[in-house]
């Protein structure tokens, strides 16, 4: 669809003076489907980029047989049952639940009363991954560093059953 | 008498709309990256861990809701050489259990020692199938691992 259009008035001086001075073609190309082509793969492009990578939670765990002494004191217990309820207590305090929306301002608090505090974190075998995540996420936002992942073992299952007098 | 509307024609120039349009179509095109497909789909949970994912020399293990586990690494030479060779164009091999999974692990692990780990699991695993991926991990004596999440906003 390119026009080719003869300069303004050039068509008209044809006195006998055909082909003398060299007429300039000026190209006008309708650019109008070229613009559409375009556009659609910009907006393509646009659609299908993704500029979020991934994100990593970096954990480093202890090499086997590598025994780390705790104070009760500093120790903070995080138990996660199968159906995601949280308990958490303090040394040998008895476990207490907790809501998800709360832990942050917990484990803000505990830290502060305790700034050498260790997390454990115990994680029910049928608990979802997420809510594993989503706690060391909490964690790491709370800034604490020293956290560790135990086995949820009979005894906690023992434990939180005395709490809840089922 | 009936007078014609004299048709105005108006032509814009586009050129410099073209110019522009180029320019964008050209990044969006260097920049785009699609994404990669999995060995198995995943949901992703999401944490404001904000390490992003090494490029190369990962070795990724999948867990997908189901509880299936797939190994894979991002070089497909060393793919074929693990896995064998109908594996090179796959991203990974579903294994089956869990001490071929370290078998191959360790192997991966002497051909490539800078590989590092990542455990992309599904948000809704069962958490006591990461558990035994991170005792094995343990026990091959990989300390330092990742767990891919999505990045959480605000």
């Amino acid at each position: 669809m390119a026009g080719v259009d003869l300069p303004a008035g050039g068509g008209g001086r044809k006195k006998g003076k055909k082909g003398k001075a060299k007429k300039r073609i000026s190209i006008r190309i309708d650019m109008t489907p070229m613009v559409d082509v375009i556009m659609l793969l910009l907006t393509f492009f646009m659609l299908t980029t993704v500029f979020t990578q991934p994100q990593t939670l970096e954990i480093n765990i202890p090499p086997e047989n590598v025994n780390v002494e705790v104070g009760y004191s500093q120790l903070l217990t995080l138990r996660v049952t199968a159906d995601g309820t949280i308990y958490y207590n303090m040394g040998i305090e008895m476990p207490q639940p907790v809501a998800f929306k709360d832990l942050h301002n917990l484990l803000v608090e505990k830290l502060q009363a305790e700034p050498k505090l260790v997390t454990l974190i115990k994680v029910h075998r049928n608990g979802s991954f997420g809510l594993m995540v989503d706690i060391l996420d909490e964690i790491n936002l709370a800034s604490i560093t020293r956290f560790s992942l135990a086995p949820f073992t009979e005894a906690d299952e023992k434990v939180i059953r005395k709490v809840t007098g089922a | 008498m009936v007078r014609k509307k004299a048709r105005l024609s108006i032509h814009i120039d586009m050129t410099p709309m073209v110019d522009v349009i180029m320019l964008l179509l050209t990044f969006f095109m260097m920049t785009t990256q699609f994404r990669p497909e999995e060995a198995v789909d995943v949901t992703l949970p999401y944490s404001h861990s904000e390490f992003e994912l090494p490029q190369s020399d990962v070795m990724t293990v999948w867990v997908s809701n189901t509880n299936q586990i797939f190994l894979g690494v991002d070089s497909p030479i060393l793919r074929a050489e693990l896995f064998g060779e109908e594996y090179r164009n796959k991203l990974g091999a579903q294994i089956e259990d869990k001490n071929t999974l370290a078998d191959l692990m360790i192997k991966a692990r002497l051909k490539n020692p800078k590989l590092r780990t990542v455990v992309k699991a599904d948000k809704d695993t069962q958490y006591g199938q990461i558990q035994d991926i991170m005792d094995l991990l343990q026990r091959i004596k990989i300390t330092r691992f990742a767990l891919v999440t999505e990045l959480e906003q605000g």
